[in-house]
């Protein structure tokens, strides 16, 4: 093993994209996890299973309408209910989505220390990510329902 | 990596809360369990498939530990399977399935991608570019996905067939293109030249480190751009065509290419979920039960893919995706009422 690490390089800044994916992705998993499998087990919930089950063969909009009777849109309907665990659970989900996001931010300072293309790379990335978290808020009819 | 004694400590934690929310449960309330599993079970009982409503979580946990298993012997990422499979076999609306694609695909691509790059097998240098294209693509993907099967009534069954073509293609790849393992790049284009598309990794069936150069940047940036739409349009992590494009195209490595594919799921897909959290598509009922099903099912099929010849593997596979094609034209085109 230490054979192996001695002839392979892998630059600083790829080692702290990897760590810090990994300790995200960690953290993600057993909060969706955790929080699912209390949802599951009956804890207080913002949908109910049998409801759900009697509804998840509609499309997305006419699913929620009979369900909870709202319209979604944005990440207010879980963030509201925290109290929730299948709430809870999806702010696993979104810990998990972060993950690559905080990777990027991590590595950026060791990248724009060897390489100026890539701190631009990593520059879009980070506009592209945020675009793509806050489009539903500011951008809630674009494309959607 | 986490050592064994951090796993164990890990799962015991999970153990502990999980004892601990069932012990709350019973003292709060000790009858809510039984009476609701009671009247869910009434109220399911007179819906037309007559499975009681708990054995739902139960089913699917068995369904993707199973894909689970299949997946690393083939190589192919979870939600491939996943999402044709459902979409064929299970009632769930084709936006809940493709939002639990979406989840397993990440999650197996974020618990991968950190091990190739230590390896030096996966490189942000070779990620980064590719991933700026397919991650617009990939966003666009998942609102036009969502957009057809809400704006059209008719639209999830266009979707539907419109998977099952997707497969049949992948299929198609998959019988002929060749894995290079280590191939050939003689000259690298400019550009390939100027970000240093480049690394090494030791690999242990030689016994020494590989050296390999990425080429044909451009290419591979218009194909990146079209894989990354058809995956954030159909929930899947798109390592299929991930591969093909790294390996055939810009001359990675087989090896390379997998896990420079497997980091780039994870870019993509942790864009395109957020579309999915935003309209509600993605359940914890589903994608929970899934998640821990393909997570547990993987660790199997991760050993036992080094002992089972990849022929018989792939021709596994190859069938699964050929039924699946099938199975979701001709769902798609009763529900049109074409046939």
């Amino acid at each position: 093993m230490a054979d192996k690490n001695q002839e392979v390089y892998v630059d600083p800044a790829n080692l702290i994209f990897a760590r810090a994916m990994e300790i995200v992705t960690y953290i993600g998993i057993a909060v969706m996890i955790v929080f699912g499998l209390l949802y599951l087990f009956g804890l207080p919930s913002y949908v109910e299973m049998k409801h759900a089950i009697c509804q998840w063969h509609h499309p997305v909009g006419t699913f929620w309408h009979n369900v909870v009777g709202i319209h979604i849109s944005g990440y207010d309907w879980f963030l509201k209910n925290l109290a929730c665990m299948d709430c809870l659970s999806m702010i696993g989900i979104c810990i998990l989505a972060l993950a690559p996001f905080v990777a990027i931010l991590a590595a950026w300072p060791k990248v724009g220390a060897t390489h100026r293309v890539l701190t631009l790379l990593f520059f879009i990335l980070v506009v592209e990510y945020l675009f793509a978290i806050l489009k539903p808020i500011i951008l809630p009819g674009v494309g959607g329902h | 990596m986490f050592s064994q004694r951090r796993w164990i400590l890990f799962l015991g934690f999970l153990v502990f809360i999980l004892l601990a929310g069932a012990a709350y449960l019973w003292a709060q309330e000790p009858h809510s369990v039984a009476e609701a599993a009671k009247e869910a079970v009434q109220e399911m009982e007179a819906q037309s498939s007559g499975i009681c409503w708990w054995l739902w979580p139960i089913i699917l946990f068995g369904f993707t530990f199973i894909i689970g298993i299949i997946a690393p012997l083939s190589g192919v990422g979870g939600g491939v399977l996943f999402v044709p499979l459902s979409t064929a076999f299970f009632p769930f609306s084709v936006d809940f399935i493709r939002g639990a694609g979406l989840i397993m695909a990440l999650t197996s691509a974020l618990s991968a991608s950190p091990q190739f790059i230590r390896k030096g097998l996966a490189n942000i240098r070779i990620m980064a570019p590719l991933v700026c294209v397919s991650m617009v693509t990939s966003i666009l993907g998942g609102i036009v996905g969502l957009w057809i099967t809400n704006a059209f009534p008719a639209g999830k069954h266009y979707i539907t067939i419109a998977l099952g073509l997707v497969l049949l293609l992948i299929f198609f790849v998959m019988l002929t293109s060749k894995k290079v393992e280590f191939p050939e790049v003689k000259e690298q284009d400019p550009l390939s030249k100027a970000l240093a598309l480049s690394g090494s990794w030791f690999e242990p069936t030689l016994g020494k480190v590989i050296e390999y150069k990425l080429t044909r940047l451009p290419l591979g940036l218009v194909c990146f751009a079209a894989v990354g739409f058809i995956a954030g349009m159909f929930g899947l992590g798109a390592g299929w065509a991930n591969v093909p494009v790294l390996n055939l195209i810009m001359g990675a490595p087989i090896k390379v290419a997998v896990a420079t594919s497997m980091t780039i799921i994870a870019l993509n897909d942790a864009a395109a979920a957020w579309i999915y959290l935003a309209k509600g598509a993605v359940l914890p009922l589903i994608v929970v039960p899934s998640v821990i099903g393909i997570s547990l099912g993987a660790r199997i099929g991760a050993k036992l893919a080094v002992k089972a010849k990849p022929a018989f593997v792939k021709i596994l596979v190859m069938g699964i995706m050929l039924l699946a094609a099938a199975l979701n034209i001709v769902k798609g085109l009763k529900g049109l009422h074409i046939i």
